[in-house]
């Protein structure tokens, strides 16, 4: 059996499935946004870059944005449950089918992590008193990328999952003081820090024991990588059948309980409980804390508001996912749910949740509604009000045509 | 039996194409407070027949009605007085087993003490307390089999349509689930029931419907089963053998 092939085929077959979406992702709406969003942060990146302000925190912002690019890793393995059984026979020669899971995956994240740096190195080398070469903090940077892939090839292998959750807070641990440690000392302090730091780490991921084949672990992981990608996707155009990951969440867990005990609620009962323990959740709180962040250093400008609607704007297009949640769930076909419940409990959710965002991610300019901005603050809420109240009607109208192919 | 079918199947020909239907002009009927065994070998048509029954699929020809209701006429009415077991539990991974059975007993409009009662009972039943709160995704089959099972009976609908409800069960779960059908029966509700178990079911069911083929080949007490099969005072395995391949 060539497992190279295999892997090369379902790898095909893998994109010959959300190659068809191409065309429509062109085509939406969203894909326009996101373009003119990019066009307008290249115009004022060029700006700042033109007359940078002083005290910039640029060691900082180069930790926050190169930290994740470099240290986050994964693979797609295209692996199937069925494989713990057909393809365990094979087990002693799956390195064979994993290699080009791995190089790819970490190929494409090198690159990925190449242009995060190159993008902030102009503001670097106007900011930094003292800069580094490109070259060597490129070449560190990659350094971390290899040891971060191979640290999470073998936290995917380790017996125990408590072992793996730990490897992994390791990981994002070295991949920080190895990046602080470059930024921050000066250079052969910073190197041999480094590469005294890497040399534990590789020895620390000798100890813990581990399956020679994860199967269960990394078809359960694919099952993850290919719904994030139909996550994507589904930003963009409508993709049947999507599946979210789940996370336990107990301190979410009474969230749904007060909903009021009526049939048309049985729904917004099981679209509560999703959403507290689904990835869309996660998402959004990330993009909050970002946007809330960002709206902080920016809140007295115009560039604040800009900041906020952006986000407000991606944020709603995170919550609309809610609506291909259990489209195609056996049980809405059985149980005797009143007509239309899905379309309608989702539209109210989704606004609500998108409304209580678009108040909260206003709450960096009350503090600057006292220096005399009171109108550009309430104005900038208005302007958010107005959003949500678009992705509201967007978001009734495609649930409203789903209901009518439906029927 | 002069009262009202619960369930009634008229001339019901169907299947996944219109070319080649797998049920041919079936009829039968379930009676309120009546357990009926469904059997038939792999492809027989049970488990097609359940899926008319639910309306996951349109009858080419014939009629299904549920306590007098069609799906055309009344599909809120109709779909209210069914609860499924399916053969292969379908959860959803982001709920408990607690909120599976809320989840069901807010889509039927059970009352809310009535709810709070059954899940009680019926997590002692199937001895499921210390799992209520485990989400879907780390339990077992057979406890994943058990939530389908809580869920069905926590809706106390008219008719139950179970799909070979034993399988992955353990033998007290399938001993618990076994004499609570007998409790529902006596408490008037009816059972659409498939099993391959024929030894286990033939000492609960008040009647049997053989499928064979997509046909309706016998149909009755166990004693006119045998009647049919033309070896009466035989067990029910011994006459389905006979029924379906001459007693080879």
């Amino acid at each position: 059996m060539d497992l190279r092939k295999l892997q090369g085929e379902r790898r095909s077959r893998e994109a010959g499935k959300l190659l068809p979406y191409a065309g429509y992702i062109i085509q939406s709406g969203v894909a326009v946004v996101l373009l003119f969003i990019l066009i307008a942060f290249s115009a004022w990146y060029t700006s700042v870059l033109k007359d940078v302000p002083a005290g910039v925190p640029i060691r900082w912002i180069m930790l926050a944005a190169l930290l994740p690019a470099a240290v986050h890793s994964s693979f797609r393995t295209y692996l199937q449950p069925a494989d713990a059984v057909f393809l365990l026979p094979q087990e002693h020669r799956m390195h064979e089918y994993f290699a080009p899971a791995w190089t790819r995956g970490t190929v494409w994240k090198g690159l990925r992590l190449l242009m995060a740096l190159l993008i902030l190195w102009p503001l670097y080398i106007r900011t930094e008193e003292s800069p580094k070469s490109l070259l060597i903090t490129a070449a560190l940077l990659l350094g971390v990328k290899l040891l971060s892939a191979y640290g999470c090839w073998r936290e995917l292998k380790m017996l125990s999952p408590a072992a793996s959750a730990g490897y992994r807070l390791l990981r994002w641990a070295v991949g920080g003081l190895i990046i602080a440690a470059w930024l921050w000392q000066p250079f052969h302090k910073g190197l041999g820090f480094s590469m005294l730091l890497a040399a534990a780490y590789l020895a620390a991921l000798a100890v813990p024991a581990r399956h020679a084949v994860p199967w269960e672990r990394l078809s359960a992981q694919e099952k993850v990588q290919s719904g994030r990608a139909q996550m994507l996707l589904g930003w963009f155009v409508e993709v049947p059948g999507r599946q979210q990951r789940v996370y336990s969440r107990r301190w979410l867990s009474r969230w749904g309980a007060e909903l009021p005990w009526r049939r048309d609620s049985a729904y917004r009962y099981l679209l509560t409980k999703s959403f507290a323990r689904g990835d869309i959740l996660g998402i959004v709180l990330r993009l909050g804390l970002l946007a809330l962040a960002l709206e902080w250093w920016n809140r007295g400008s115009l560039v604040g508001a800009g900041i906020y609607l952006f986000f407000l704007f991606i944020v709603g297009v995170q919550l609309s996912a809610l609506s291909k949640l259990h489209g195609d769930s056996f049980w809405l076909t059985v149980y005797p749910l009143p007509e239309n419940s899905r379309s309608r409990s989702t539209v109210s959710f989704v606004f609500r949740a998108h409304l209580a965002l678009a108040l909260v991610l206003w709450l960096p300019f009350v503090a600057a509604a006292g220096s005399g901005m009171l109108p550009r603050a309430l104005g900038t809420l208005a302007a958010g009000a107005a959003l949500v109240l678009i992705v509201r009607a967007r978001l009734g109208r495609k649930m409203r045509s789903s209901d009518d192919d439906d029927f | 039996m002069s009262a009202a079918p619960v369930l009634e199947i008229t001339g019901l020909t169907g299947g996944y194409s219109l070319n080649k239907p797998v049920l041919h002009d079936i009829s039968l009927q379930v009676q309120p407070g009546e357990m009926v065994g469904l059997i038939g070998l792999n492809g027989a048509g049970k488990s097609t027949t359940m899926k008319h029954i639910l309306g996951l699929m349109t009858p080419h020809k014939g009629g299904i009605a549920v306590q007098g209701r069609t799906r055309d006429n009344d599909s809120a009415g109709y779909h209210s007085a069914l609860s499924f077991v399916p053969e292969s539990p379908l959860l959803y991974e982001e709920m408990t087993v607690r909120e599976h059975v809320e989840f069901t007993a807010r889509a039927y409009g059970v009352n809310r003490a009535d709810y709070e009662a059954r899940s009680r009972r019926l997590s002692e039943l199937f001895r499921m307390e210390d799992k209520m709160d485990s989400l879907s995704g780390h339990l077992s089959k057979g406890m994943k089999q058990k939530v389908m099972i809580m869920c069905a009976f926590v809706a106390s609908p008219a008719l139950y349509v179970i799909d070979e409800p034993f399988l992955g069960l353990d033998p007290l779960g399938i001993r618990s689930l076994l004499d609570f059908m007998l409790e529902i029966k006596q408490s008037g509700s009816s059972i659409l029931l498939s099993s391959h178990i024929l030894s286990t079911i033939e000492n609960y069911c008040d009647r049997f419907i053989v499928l064979h083929q997509g046909r309706v080949i016998a149909e009755g007490s166990l004693a006119d089963i045998g009647a049919a099969a033309g070896k009466p005072g035989l067990p029910l395995e011994q006459l389905f053998y006979e029924l379906v391949q001459g007693g080879k």
